[in-house]
């Protein structure tokens, strides 16, 4: 094997609250071969340099979620995150720990805001206790209804796309990407028992405040592709429930957007589902997500999949059908 | 101080099971885990978990090849009882929640593991340990229990001869407490990280085994440590033997696919314990590959074709390229054998009783023993099931009726005076160099190959280590999330249990399973056929042996 190395330089975002009384951000260097991960870099630096680094980890192979940091400003698992094109890219690795949740210490943060929100959607199967699989069947599932369970339950729960969530900045009453993929799961489920409930339920500060931006799929390590499944909720929670919720409006208000314009402008649509008066309200958010993602408002983002927008035209155009 | 009714220490598919058997129960529970439960190890098992359903399978014939591939050191009581809940156990998950991967008419999908008879284990996609863990900790979810998220315990008390609590440190915030408790569960799930070259997670430190040791416990055939024969070099990330069974070669730097010469008619599908042992003799012999990270084979999937491996071996694609940098389609994998499984553990009967009242345990953290000297594929996520459960309503059934815990005021100035000293120190050694050198102690001398001269160096290492790790610092003085002081903790524990492999590897004079001694080569059943209990005294482990349990399985040679 080849072992060309390179010289690393680590930016460490370091903080203890009990003794630091701001964050500083330390510089390390080592030299490592270019498909180093980069937690392997900050071991190297707990075991040899400084072992007063404080981190999560424990799999060291992307599948236990606990190493989810920023790493170069992109939310992202550190074990799976090579330094060589980094540091091609970047000329330096800055490593903070992940937003949207307060630091603890370093680079680990306290997630309890991240497993509120996993715990608000009833994230268990709500079986008919008299009958607790579907009867009439040779066995719980068909092969087809398991092909629906493709990308969510490859999730780790590391928070990545929580971390990457302008919505979860916005708002933190928002469930946030992992959340709302993890409802997903259930209300597709031929199990559940509680579909229509779940998907009443989410829509009060919930599944209409995504921006559909797709920050979380693309900070997604595992693929689960958050942002897809929260435009089937949304969906399904049009045809459940027709157009009563301001959210569902806001649907509405989004197909006009981007048929006119193909194209997605946040401030736009929050004016267009809430009244100008209304908009008042709501602004706070909006300008929230705007001071602190400029990127938002400033350029509309295409939108990936026509043929989805489709679906939603069709969901919502005439009578809104009955729920699965 | 903190009082419950059981405590369950370790929040894996074992410690989970465990506890909802407790709630189910009627008492009262909390769980301590040193990882939120969802990112314990359990999640990263691919493959699957046994169960007999098939029409053509039966509970017998996964009874027959558990005693065989066990090499006749598993109970055969226990693994009748453990093949029979297979099927209800499977069932259970899925009515959890898990999501298990369908054949086209809607049965379980099942795949074939190395040493079974049939296809027998079921499987999600590649992902089962996770859905697994998702399934169980989404049904635990809908009880009433308290966690303990990110708390280390660092010791069972026991007093007038029973289990009275536990000390355990809140990461978080940085303090030892203690935890009174009628009843504790020790799932602490695999200690792999004794050994440098491992598959398991860096959390997987045999803490459950080491405290249980200290407490007084038997540790059970701590000298049968199964070695997987594919990982990746450089991380020992496993590349599962679905590589082999689509039909990848093995082949040393000359070329030569060398397993026809040590196992010609099965080649690279022979047993684990097999091919492990083939890839370091080609390795020593001089045949094999070099690098800075040590001999290696290669693993070639590139015959097979781009459209077989992505569709087939999609997992392995990924953890090639994410980890090595290699792609498989066109480029030889390098691979080593690495620690996989540590088929030992605390000492438990069917019910996960140990010697100690009051004390349980389950999972890979305890040994029943249902692997005996070699566990098979897809065996071990069912054993964190079945026994975590039994485990739970034994624990439940005692707690009922057992007195209330008596924890002293000085049981927590006594079980942390080591780690405060630590911490004043001004001179001394930081524990990852102490760790470091155990690791690869154990790579190195007590490894696939054994044999006395090796051992006895090997012990001789560890005793050298332990008096350095009777100075042992720590320098980081914060309280919250101080991962030094944790390494110093799972350090010593690793060490204690370290010596107990390498006495008990030493004692064993012959070879059985996955435990090989150049010297006795041989299975021994007239001297041999029992277990091997470790005892802790000042001296170092005290062994004796118990007998194996019996049925009507007849030890015969393992041939495959
Ligand atoms: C890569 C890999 C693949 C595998 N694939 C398979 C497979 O396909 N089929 C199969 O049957 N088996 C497989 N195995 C084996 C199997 O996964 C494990 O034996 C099993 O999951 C162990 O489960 P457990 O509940 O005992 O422990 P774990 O899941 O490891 O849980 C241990 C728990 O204990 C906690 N803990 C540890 N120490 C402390 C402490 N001091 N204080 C508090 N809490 C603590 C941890 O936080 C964790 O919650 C595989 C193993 C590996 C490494
Ligand atoms: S698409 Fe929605 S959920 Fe995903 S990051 Fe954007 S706002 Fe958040
Ligand atoms: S959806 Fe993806 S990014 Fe979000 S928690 Fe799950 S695995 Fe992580
Ligand atoms: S260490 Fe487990 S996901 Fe990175």
């Amino acid at each position: 094997m080849s072992e060309s190395t390179v010289a690393a330089a680590f930016d460490v975002y370091r903080y203890d609250p009990a003794h630091d009384a701001k964050p500083r951000y330390q510089r390390y260097t080592l030299n490592l071969s270019p498909h180093t991960p980069v937690l392997t870099a900050l071991l190297r630096i707990r075991a040899e340099v400084d072992p007063s680094l404080a981190l999560r980890y424990s799999c060291r192979s992307a599948i236990c979620g606990s190493c989810a940091m920023q790493i170069n400003s992109k939310s992202r698992l550190a074990c799976e995150t090579h330094i060589g094109p980094e540091m091609a890219r970047h000329g330096r690795i800055v490593v903070e720990p992940m937003r949207n949740q307060p630091v603890l210490r370093d680079l680990v943060v306290d997630q309890a805001p991240f497993w509120r929100q996993y715990d608000r959607i009833e994230p268990h199967l709500r079986l008919d206790p008299a009958h607790p699989m579907p009867e009439g069947r040779p066995t719980p599932m068909t092969p087809e209804e398991v092909d629906r369970f493709k990308e969510t339950p490859r999730c780790i729960a590391c928070a990545a796309c929580f971390s990457a969530c302008p919505a979860v900045e916005a708002d933190p009453e928002f469930p946030g990407p992992m959340a709302l993929a993890k409802l997903y799961r259930f209300v597709v489920d031929p199990r559940d028992r509680a579909h229509q409930d779940r998907l009443v339920r989410i829509q009060p500060n919930g599944l209409w405040l995504c921006l559909r931006c797709h920050l979380c799929t693309e900070a997604c390590p595992k693929d689960v592709r958050p942002s897809e499944r929260i435009r089937d909720l949304k969906e399904m929670a049009i045809a459940v429930q027709g157009a009563t919720e301001n959210g569902s409006r806001h649907a509405v208000g989004f197909k006009e957007n981007i048929s006119e314009r193909g194209v997605l402008n946040e401030m736009r649509l929050v004016r267009q589902t809430y009244g100008t008066v209304g908009l008042v309200g709501q602004l706070g958010q909006g300008l929230k997500i705007v001071r602190k993602k400029p990127e938002v408002a400033r350029k509309p983002h295409p939108i990936e999949g026509v043929d989805e927008l489709e679906k939603i035209y069709a969901a919502l155009d005439p009578e809104p059908k009955e729920g699965p | 101080m903190r009082r419950h009714e059981v405590v369950v220490v370790g929040a894996g598919l074992a410690g989970q099971r465990a506890a909802l058997a407790a709630v189910e129960a009627g008492r009262e529970v909390a769980i301590v885990s040193k990882l939120h439960p969802l990112r314990s190890h359990s999640g990263a098992a691919q493959g699957g978990i046994n169960a007999a359903v098939g029409a053509e399978d039966s509970v017998d014939t996964h009874i027959y090849d558990t005693v065989k591939g066990s090499d006749y050191l598993g109970d055969q009581d226990a693994i009748e009882f453990f093949c029979r809940e297979a099927g209800p156990t499977v069932v259970e998950m899925e009515h959890f929640g898990t999501i298990f991967s369908r054949a086209p008419d809607g049965s379980l999908a099942r795949r074939a593991f190395g040493g079974a008879g049939f296809p027998r284990t079921i499987y999600a996609a590649d992902r089962t340990g996770l859905a697994l863990l998702q399934g169980l900790w989404e049904r635990l979810g809908t009880e009433r229990f308290t966690l303990y998220q990110e708390w280390d315990v660092t010791d069972v008390v026991v007093r007038d001869g029973r289990v009275q609590g536990l000390l355990a440190l809140d990461r978080r915030r940085g303090e030892f407490e203690e935890i009174a408790a009628k009843a504790v569960v020790l799932a602490t799930g695999p200690a792999g990280r004794i050994y440098g070259r491992t598959t398991n997670a860096h959390s997987c430190t045999g803490d459950g085994l080491a405290v249980a040791y200290s407490a007084g416990a038997f540790l059970k055939d701590m000298e049968f440590v199964q070695f997987h024969p594919t990982a990746l070099l450089e991380t020992s990330i496993l590349i599962t033997e679905g590589a082999r069974g689509e039909g990848g070669y093995l082949r040393n730097a000359s070329g030569d696919r060398f397993m026809a010469k040590y196992a010609p008619h099965v080649l690279e599908l022979a047993s684990r314990d097999v091919v492990s042992r083939a890839i370091v003799t080609e390795v020593q012999e001089g045949r094999g590959f070099s690098g800075p990270y040590g001999g290696y084979v290669h693993l070639e999937l590139m015959h097979l074709g781009q459209e077989k491996v992505e569709s087939r071996l999609q997992e392995i694609c990924d953890y090639c390229r994410h980890f090595a940098g290699i792609d498989p389609v066109t480029q030889p994998i390098p691979v080593y054998p690495a620690q996989h499984y540590m088929m030992g553990g605390v000492g438990t009967n069917s019910r996960g009783e140990t010697n100690l009242p009051g004390l349980y345990s389950a999972g890979e953290a305890a040994c029943v023993s249902i692997h005996g000297a070699n566990r098979l594929g897809g065996n071990s996520l069912l054993e964190t099931l079945v026994f975590g459960k039994q485990a739970g309503v034994a624990a439940a059934e005692y707690a009922a009726t057992a007195p209330a815990p008596a924890m002293h005021a000085t049981d927590l100035e006594e079980g942390t005076a080591a780690f405060r000293a630590w911490s004043s120190r001004t001179d001394g050694e930081d524990p990852s160099a102490i760790r470091n050198e155990m690791q690869q102690t154990m790579d190195r001398y007590v490894g696939i190959y054994r044999n006395e001269a090796d051992l006895l160096e090997g012990l001789k290492r560890i005793r050298v280590l332990k008096q350095r790790y009777a100075k042992v610092r720590v320098v980081d003085q914060s309280r919250v999330f101080n991962l030094n002081l944790i390494d110093a903790i799972e350090t010593g524990h690793m060490l204690d249990l370290a010596e107990v492999i390498v006495v008990g590897a030493y004692a064993r004079t012959e070879s059985r399973g996955a435990h090989y001694r150049t010297d006795y080569p041989k299975r021994d059943d007239a001297k041999w056929m029992r277990h091997t209990l470790a005892k802790r005294t000042p001296e170092g482990p005290n062994l004796s042996y118990a007998p194996v349990g019996y049925t009507r399985w007849e030890p015969k040679e393992r041939v495959y």
